[in-house]
């Protein structure tokens, strides 16, 4: 997996794509105000729209019921992106039919009765929308959506109300960070009505220099609009960074990359922070060829997380999970030379 | 700085958006931010700002209290409390409380995207609905989106089975 996405457009800085549409039924209330019984009743009737559609589509992908979900896992569904920590905080009377890839997800009774979302790595905002549409068409043609002709489809959160669309890319922004310039761009980008956000910690830095950005506007713009933007926003921020990348003395930056390499290579004990701000070296090192390898930085953050770990290696404490993962990790890395 | 929502807290979250000139900055603690969705993976300044916009209307009376959803039971007072609305019928209910409140949310009212298709099978004439539909699907299969031309196919033969039991 990790050798073709080196191939992806932009997957140098852009790690991810997201989209995501929020769907309703008209007729019931909203998910937080259904009784259980309801909250089944919706799950089977979005299980069989999918079902009943007889396409070759619709059997490539699996009904989960939350409930049946171990607790690890769930956990390490968040960390996949496959769900959001929401959803996974209150299992019952929730379902997802996923894809075999994982790349798409349609979640049952999260805040909204539906939300069909499609992860790509790279940057695929089009390709990202031309799936999550078709599904949404596929959906639509079974149910009938809450949907306003002045307000467009209803949502609980009004935030979401119009087309539904969140859409999203995540962005590899090392220079843009330590150069101070994040915050500035940050500024400006919500003064236009999209979010950029840390994913992977608090505050202002992400502990992987990674940064999801969104549009929040949702009425009133179509959706091919809201991702034109977008991808203006974010080609805007890729090309910043590659600008800063470019003036790096190359020298210091194959220091810094090769020490991040020599920990990862060496260590015994190693934490979730610690791993992700060297993965992040490392990404960077593959991307300006420092570092040649096929090794996917992205993948292996996300394979290393807390419930991923666990679910490799049952309910281990907290030092247990660092040695594991310095384990991994040094097995990983232990190909490449210094 | 204290939690702007329950003035109790030390304030963590510092959300700052911008929507058709209009600056608004709330800060809220951890606890705040998570109740109104904002700790989580859809994160956005505008859940909040729209919460505590939505609390001073509530505040003001301007609603009147009584009025309820007749799906849902939700009052104006739910809506404006959680920045939730309770479900679809709640937004025809509460429409002029919560449109001034929409516009400074997104700058604009009126949905301009994708409609779903369901109304007009009932509008256009048979005839004319299935021959439509025969020349999309024939146009689906010849671009290869066989998904989509699998869901005209379905309508083209309910339409017709329809048109047998007459
Ligand atoms: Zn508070
Ligand atoms: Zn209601």
């Amino acid at each position: 997996m990790s050798n073709n996405n080196f191939n992806l457009p932009d997957y140098d800085i852009a790690a991810s794509t997201r989209i995501r549409l929020a769907r309703n039924l008209s007729g019931i209330p909203f998910p937080s105000k259904m009784s259980p019984d309801l909250l089944e009743d919706l799950k089977q009737r979005v299980k069989s729209a999918i079902s009943d559609s007889n396409t070759p589509f619709a059997k490539s992908l699996k009904f989960i019921d939350m409930k049946d979900v171990p607790k690890i896992e769930l956990g390490a569904m968040v960390e996949r992106h496959i769900i959001s920590p929401e959803f996974a905080s209150k299992p019952e009377g929730r379902a997802i039919i996923l894809s075999n890839d994982e790349s798409i997800s349609i979640m049952i009774g999260e805040e909204d009765h539906i939300r069909i979302q499609v992860i790509l790595s790279g940057f695929q905002l089009e390709k990202a929308y031309d799936i999550a549409e078709r599904i949404d068409t596929l959906l639509c043609d079974k149910l009938s959506f809450a949907f306003d002709n002045e307000l467009g489809f209803l949502t609980e959160c009004p935030t979401n109300l119009g087309t539904g669309l969140r859409a999203s890319v995540m962005l590899h922004l090392p220079l843009c960070e330590s150069s101070g310039e994040i915050k500035e761009l940050r500024e400006n980008i919500n003064k236009i009505g999209f979010t950029v956000r840390g994913i992977y910690g608090e505050g202002t830095n992400s502990a992987a220099s990674l940064y999801q950005i969104s549009n929040q506007i949702t009425l009133g713009i179509s959706e091919k609009n809201a991702i034109d933007n977008l991808k203006i926003i974010a080609s805007g921020l890729i090309e910043k960074e590659r600008t800063l990348r470019s003036s790096l003395d190359i020298t210091k930056a194959s220091d810094t990359v090769f020490r991040a390499l020599g920990t990862l290579k060496g260590c015994r004990i190693l934490n979730s922070g610690e791993m992700m701000s060297l993965l992040s070296m490392i990404k960077l090192g593959v991307s300006l060829g420092i570092i040649k390898t096929e090794i996917d930085a992205f993948n292996i953050l996300i394979e290393n997380q807390k419930y991923m770990l666990m679910r490799k290696y049952g309910e281990i404490s907290p030092d247990e999970r660092d040695i594991k993962r310095a384990d991994a990790i040094r097995e990983v890395f232990k190909e490449i030379c210094i | 700085m204290l939690c702007e929502k329950c003035g109790k807290n030390h304030a963590t979250t510092h959300i700052k958006s911008v929507v058709n000139g209009v600056v608004r900055e709330i800060n809220l603690c951890g606890i705040c931010a998570a109740e109104q969705g904002l700790g989580g993976f859809a994160q956005t300044g505008l859940a909040g700002m729209l919460a505590s916009m939505l609390g001073d209307v509530a505040a003001t009376g301007l609603s009147d209290g009584k009025r309820r959803c007749t799906v849902c039971g939700s009052a104006f007072s739910d809506i404006a409390t959680t920045g939730k609305v309770g479900c679809a019928e709640c937004y025809n209910t509460f429409k002029s409380e919560l449109l001034p409140y929409l516009k400074r949310v997104h700058g604009a009212t009126t949905h301009s995207g994708k409609i779903p298709n369901r109304a007009p099978l009932a509008v256009i004439p048979e005839e004319d609905s299935i021959d439509n539909l025969k020349l999309e699907l024939n146009r689906l299969v010849s671009e290869e989106k066989y998904e989509q031309a699998a869901v005209i196919r379905d309508k083209i033969r309910k339409l017709e089975g329809e048109k047998n039991e007459q």
